[in-house]
């Protein structure tokens, strides 16, 4: 694993990192914190340091931000309060990609003008959306928040639907016409194909309907703290005809971007705890990048099978739970 | 058979990127020490065990913080108010990563506009304009 000699940085960062989660363990006295097992607060930092970095990993070869990943499993499964899930997730959705924007941008598979195109739409979006969220949260309260996980189980069944069909995404898209606005933005570009050793040459397309989608994504992303890396490529990929790789580098670059401004209406209101959020952006950050470097290797397909499977079986509990707390119920067996 | 050329990298693309990495990396360490400090206080302004437990007893952002020594919810300005606590420093980390987005962006944009790419080049700077002017909108709703 050459990794770390290739980038100090990485070394020095997992050293400290892990330095320092060492420290804490061995010379700081933290409480047990009620109803977590025993476990203190110095372990729970841990626990999900390591948690982050492995969703980190599994949210790369599978081609997702992490926040699709996080925020509907501990919306399912724990009793933190859902706008404090919502800004953590944003935190995990975005570093990963933040990190991931310097590799990207220097092997140029990120195109920055497809960035420059998509930024607007879905920086607004996203603060549009989280500005609703909170919103929502401050105007309903308990109501809203049942609301909340009702809508992310019917999203999260759409997103393992995508999932499903993303079979029909292609790493080369073909078009035979040409668009008037893209040609006219010189929205064309090429980039280098390693696997091919050759250059590749894309135009792209359904510029106006790409906008909007975007717009769209970056909205339910700031609404539900997902981030929007499951959208965003079939959008590239699969509505622009952008080449697939590109359409994933870009997606990271883009969704790092747009929930920078989703974050604010979160951080205003006291929704992010930093001491919760820190081992979350940390697992990230060392995780996305050890992800993307090293374990390119590894079968894809079976990882976005066993997401599939998580993604409908969460959406299945956010379901249940949303329903029992709009109406007061249990629902048995879930 | 001719050895095919690699296509040119835009530079606008590799000033984005650096900036972001870096600055990435330079949270992510300040966020580190937050957390250091944080566990460490001996006078904690915002004690750690108490956020973290009234956390995962599934208490809401408001409970929370009406249980603590601030009483309210705390802002970005709360937070630059009590900067040197710890969980202050930790969440000026993650902001600090997450502001990194508007000066790369504005840096970027005038490598665009270098290239000749200046519809690219103002949407950039609206977006930059954007990502550096949403911290504040909040306060003036």
């Amino acid at each position: 694993m050459m990794i770390s000699k290739r980038l100090p940085e990485l070394q020095l960062l997992i050293l400290c990192t892990i330095g320092c989660y060492i420290f804490l363990e061995l010379f700081v006295a933290s409480a047990a914190l009620d109803g977590l097992f025993g476990f203190t607060g110095v372990d729970i930092i841990f626990i999900s340091f390591l948690l982050s970095f492995f969703v980190a990993i599994i949210s790369v070869i599978a081609g997702v931000g992490g926040g699709v990943i996080f925020t509907p499993l501990m919306l399912a499964f724990t009793s933190v309060d859902t706008l404090i899930i919502r800004s953590t997730g944003l935190v995990v959705a975005m570093f990963s990609g933040l990190v991931a924007s310097g590799p990207f941008m220097r092997k140029g598979l990120a195109d920055i003008k497809l960035v420059f195109l998509g930024a607007l739409p879905i920086l607004v979006g996203g603060f549009v959306g989280s500005m609703a969220a909170v919103s929502l949260s401050q105007h309903l309260g308990e109501t809203g928040d049942s609301i909340v996980r009702i809508a992310l189980g019917l999203l999260l069944a759409a997103i393992a639907l995508v999932f499903i069909v993303g079979g029909a995404s292609t790493e080369y898209p073909e078009h035979v016409e040409r668009s008037k606005l893209a040609t006219k933005l010189k929205l064309r570009h090429m980039y280098w194909e390693d696997t091919l050793q050759k250059p590749v040459k894309y135009t792209v397309h359904n510029v106006k309907i790409a906008v909007l989608l975007l717009f769209a994504v970056g909205f339910t992303g700031g609404f539900f703290g997902l981030g929007g890396g499951w959208a965003v490529v079939p959008v590239l990929n699969l509505v622009m005809s952008v080449p697939l790789k590109v359409s994933a580098a870009t997606s990271g670059v883009l969704l790092a971007m747009g929930n920078s401004a989703a974050i604010w209406p979160y951080i205003n209101v006291g929704a992010l705890i930093g001491v919760v959020a820190a081992p979350w952006m940390l697992g990230q950050i060392i995780g996305g990048i050890v992800g993307a470097h090293v374990l390119s290797g590894i079968k894809a397909a079976f990882v976005r099978k066993l997401l599939i499977v998580m993604l409908f079986l969460t959406s299945l509990k956010l379901l249940s739970r949303g329903v029992e707390g709009l109406f007061n119920i249990s629902i048995p067996f879930i | 058979m001719s050895k095919q050329k690699k296509p040119p990298i835009p530079i606008s693309g590799v000033v984005y990127g650096e900036i972001i990495y870096w600055c990435t990396c330079v949270s992510a360490l300040v966020v580190l020490f937050g957390t250091i400090k944080s566990f460490l206080e001996v006078d904690q302004t915002i004690p750690v065990d108490y956020l973290l437990n009234a956390v995962f007893e599934g208490r809401s952002v408001e409970a929370v913080w009406a249980g603590s020594v601030l009483q309210n919810s705390p802002d970005a300005l709360t937070y630059l108010a009590i900067l040197n606590s710890g969980e202050a420093i930790t969440v000026a980390g993650i902001a600090f990563g997450v502001l990194s987005v508007g000066p790369a962006i504005f840096f970027s944009a005038a490598f665009m506009w270098r290239s000749h790419n200046e519809f690219f080049a103002v949407t950039a700077l609206v977006s930059g304009a954007f990502a550096v002017i949403a911290p504040f909108v909040f306060f003036l709703l």
